[in-house]
């Protein structure tokens, strides 16, 4: 009985792990350009975050700008970045 | 049984072997070999199975009171109530190396049927837990085999359960403490998975953030109930008492707790990479140390299993991991460079980066007392053992600045904060919280006394700033949703912390950190009185009276029992009844004591039957008068709410409450939000109200 177990619980799990697979998930590799439209969605969140607290009233309005200004200059410089990679692929293509 | 479970553990073993070697071969590959990726993660899916199917043979054989196992035969016995049987599987060497290698197997397993959120990242991830698998199973094949026969005849019963762990709370507090531990393992993996195939972005960190939220808290949870433990069983009127074990328990926690509070640098900012990654490699490697604690017995412990040969394959295993890490950081070290600099030590950034290194500060004074005894033998062939004092005079003040930290990250701007900000946001919480200093002098604390009172005052006093700043955060943010919507205050703070559950449920656990801290300043105030107690003789500990009605004796199949009936008193008015006992277990030979406790939230009226005088047989009672103790259970529960909520998806932006409508302007479809609450276009003058 503990042998047929121990038989069916190899048996099980060979097949389980060598059977052939219809539809493989392939890895992708991550390209520079996904990781910039991941980092200007992480800048307009900050944004987001930065016009709220304001809004509660947590900065003065010149600190506001400030921090503003900053983070606008950080999403312009990756969007500058995203167009010409755009621009490239395209091109290649 | 036996044979059942011993194949299952080989064939564990084997397919965790495959599915780190097949595994780190396809990635070495590419994608010529998909198939083989495939089989390698399957085989990971079917360790889990392999691992299922040992631990379920040993609870079966467990529960049949099978003594031929040699292990069953030293941890349980045939008068164990089923729940401690149950936990016989964690409770001695081999048996606990199992349920360590079947939660690693389960975290694994979910790590590995998640594959498809980012396919190649997780093979990395599986590929390294894999490896861990291995070692662990390992482990249990070879050094400390569950499955291993009894020697000689097979004897009518077993030794027993170690009294000490028969207690409820010892059914659930070693497998919360594994669930941190083992859970750890996952975000290692991913960390160093994204730092070997140089993952470009912090994608890994979304990846990972549940995991350690859920590995902290399964953590948090493991070392208060550990702690509530102590304080129910050992009967010594405390709940921490700097024991290595504990200790080793806490490392990975504090470590953790700093990366989950500098990976928001990387996220926000793309700061802290080099730190992050080697936060949460030491995080792992101090879990893996803790295991190696307990069960080496290079230090002594009430907890620590007997010494063993098991020792030097952890010290391998953590200088092989340690290595790994190292190369592998060496190696792509390049990948990790910031993308911001710190610009101002007034900054969100600057008070993680102090809570950072206050944290690490803490854990390296706790490591270093707990490894002082084997380093000050090893140095001056004498073991020289550091006591509480020593933990308590450098944690108590790094506490009580890390609480400080608490209440003023919150309240400042990321990147750099004026001193007009600070004036504004600090000046309530301030005033409040030096308000609270006054009263408490006024109310008879004299913190100049005594360093126990000074460090209460400042820990009630702080843990008032760190409620106001908290609140404060709470309600500046309702009340712009409130302006913006038209809804209640309830329902604004209720949709707030929806709408960024990460960011207020982080406060609410903050919440429970200040309602536990307020529960340890309670220390300072404790009070104990220890008496012989005949019959209506009665003892005074402050506002009770204790008097002795009955001390009687008892006897079941697992313990025989002494137990003293005392009524309290309170100004002349009796409260209740209370039962102190103390346990004489059979099977181990063992005493154990079972104390009474009568908890309220000013304070806990502790109890122990601390023995009888052998003259004239009456109990000799130890009453213990603890304020504040169950603040601390308060708190725990409070975070783990807050860990709650943190977990929870934010509300999409879709389900908000409308907008309140402008005067003559009819509600529109809109939530409220403006087309910029898309994250796809720039949030120029809007606001996306709570995130």
């Amino acid at each position: 009985m503990i042998i047929a177990a121990c038989a069916l619980l190899f048996a099980s799990l060979f097949v389980y792990v060598f059977a052939p697979v219809a539809n493989l998930a392939h890895g992708e590799q991550k390209s520079r350009l996904t990781y910039l439209r991941e980092r200007k969605d992480v800048i307009y969140e900050n944004l987001r975050d930065l016009n709220f607290e304001f809004k509660a009233g947590k900065f003065p309005e010149p600190d506001y700008i400030a921090m503003r200004a900053g983070l606008e200059d950080e999403a312009a410089q990756v969007l500058a970045e995203i167009d010409s990679l755009e621009r490239a692929s395209a091109q290649i293509r | 049984m036996a044979l059942f479970g011993s194949f299952a553990l080989i064939l564990a073993l084997v397919l965790s072997f495959y599915s780190m070697a097949a595994g780190a071969f396809a990635l070495y590959m590419g994608p010529r070999a998909d198939r083989l990726a495939e089989t390698a993660r399957r085989a990971g899916i079917a360790t889990f199975i392999a691992v299922v199917a040992a631990a379920v043979a040993l609870v079966v054989s467990v529960l049949n009171n099978d003594f031929s196992l040699e292990y069953i035969r030293e941890h349980s016995n045939i008068a164990l109530p089923t729940a401690y049987k149950f936990a016989a599987l964690w409770s001695g060497q081999e048996g606990s190396l199992l349920f360590w290698a079947l939660l690693l197997s389960a975290y694994a397993f979910v790590v590995r049927v998640k594959y498809r959120v980012d396919v190649k990242l997780t093979a990395y991830a599986s590929v390294i837990l894999a490896a861990v698998q291995f070692f662990f199973l390992l482990l249990v094949n070879f050094p400390a085999p569950p499955f291993a026969l009894a020697k000689g005849t097979i004897p009518a019963d077993g030794n027993g359960l170690n009294p000490l762990l028969q207690y409820p709370e010892m059914v659930i507090h070693p497998p919360m403490l594994y669930l941190g531990y083992v859970g750890m393992a996952v975000p290692f993996a991913f960390a160093l998975g994204a730092l070997i195939m140089r993952y470009p972005g912090e994608k890994w960190i979304h990846i990972t953030r549940r995991w350690t939220m859920v590995a902290w808290l399964f953590l948090t949870c493991g070392i208060f109930l550990g702690a509530h433990w102590a304080y129910s069983v050992l009967g010594w009127g405390g709940y921490w008492g700097w024991d290595p074990v504990e200790n080793a328990s806490v490392l990975p926690w504090l470590t953790g707790t700093a990366f989950l509070h500098s990976v928001m640098m990387q996220e926000k900012r793309g700061m802290m990479k080099v730190w992050n990654v080697w936060l949460i490699f030491i995080t792992f490697l101090l879990s893996i140390f803790g295991t190696f604690l307990t069960r080496s017995g290079v230090v002594s412990s009430v907890h620590a299993f007997a010494n063993s040969p098991i020792g030097s394959w952890f010290l391998t295993f953590l200088a092989i991991i340690f290595a790994f890490c190292l190369f592998s950081y060496i190696k792509n070290r390049a990948h990790l460079k910031s993308e911001n600099k710190l610009e101002s030590l007034v900054s969100r950034e600057s008070s993680f980066l102090f809570n950072n290194l206050v944290l690490l500060a803490s854990c390296f004074a706790i490591l270093w007392g707990t490894l002082f005894p084997v380093l000050s033998e090893f140095v001056q062939g004498k073991k020289v053992t550091v006591g509480p004092p020593f933990f308590n005079n450098v944690n108590i003040p790094i506490g009580l600045f890390l609480l400080f930290l608490t209440a003023v990250g919150p309240l400042l701007a990321w990147r750099s904060t004026s001193f007009d900000s600070v004036k504004r946001n600090f000046a309530i919480p301030a005033a409040l919280a030096l308000l609270t200093a006054i009263a408490l002098i006024a109310g008879g604390m004299r913190p100049w006394e005594e360093a126990a009172n000074f460090y209460a005052l400042m820990a009630i006093t702080l843990s008032v700033l760190v409620f106001a700043s908290i609140s404060s955060e709470f309600i500046r943010g309702a009340r712009v949703i409130r302006g913006h919507t038209g809804i209640g205050w309830a329902a604004s703070l209720v949709q707030l912390t929806r709408r960024n559950t990460r960011r207020y449920g982080g406060y609410i656990v903050h919440y429970g950190v200040l309602v536990i801290c307020i529960g340890f300043a309670g220390a300072a105030f404790n009070q104990t009185n220890e008496q012989e107690l005949g019959l209506n003789d009665s003892m005074a500990i402050g506002k009770y009276t204790l008097v002795c009605r009955k001390y009687t004796q008892d006897d079941t199949p697992n313990y025989g029992t002494e137990l003293a009936i005392l009524d309290v008193y309170e100004n002349g008015k009796k409260l209740e009844t209370m039962y102190p006992e103390r346990r004489f277990y059979k099977s181990s030979q063992q005493p154990s004591s079972m104390v009474a406790i009568r908890s309220t939230i000013q304070e806990d009226l502790y109890l122990v039957y601390a023995g009888k005088n052998p003259d004239n047989d009456k109990p000799i009672i130890k009453a213990h008068l603890n304020p504040l103790v169950s603040w601390i259970w308060t708190g725990v529960w409070i975070i783990v709410i807050g860990t709650f909520v943190c977990l929870a998806p934010n509300l999409p932006a879709a389900l908000a409450a409308p907008r309140k409508p402008a005067a003559g302007q009819a509600p529109s479809a809109s939530n409220g939000n403006g087309s910029a609450s898309s994250s796809s276009s720039p949030p120029r003058d809007t606001v996306e109200v709570g995130k």
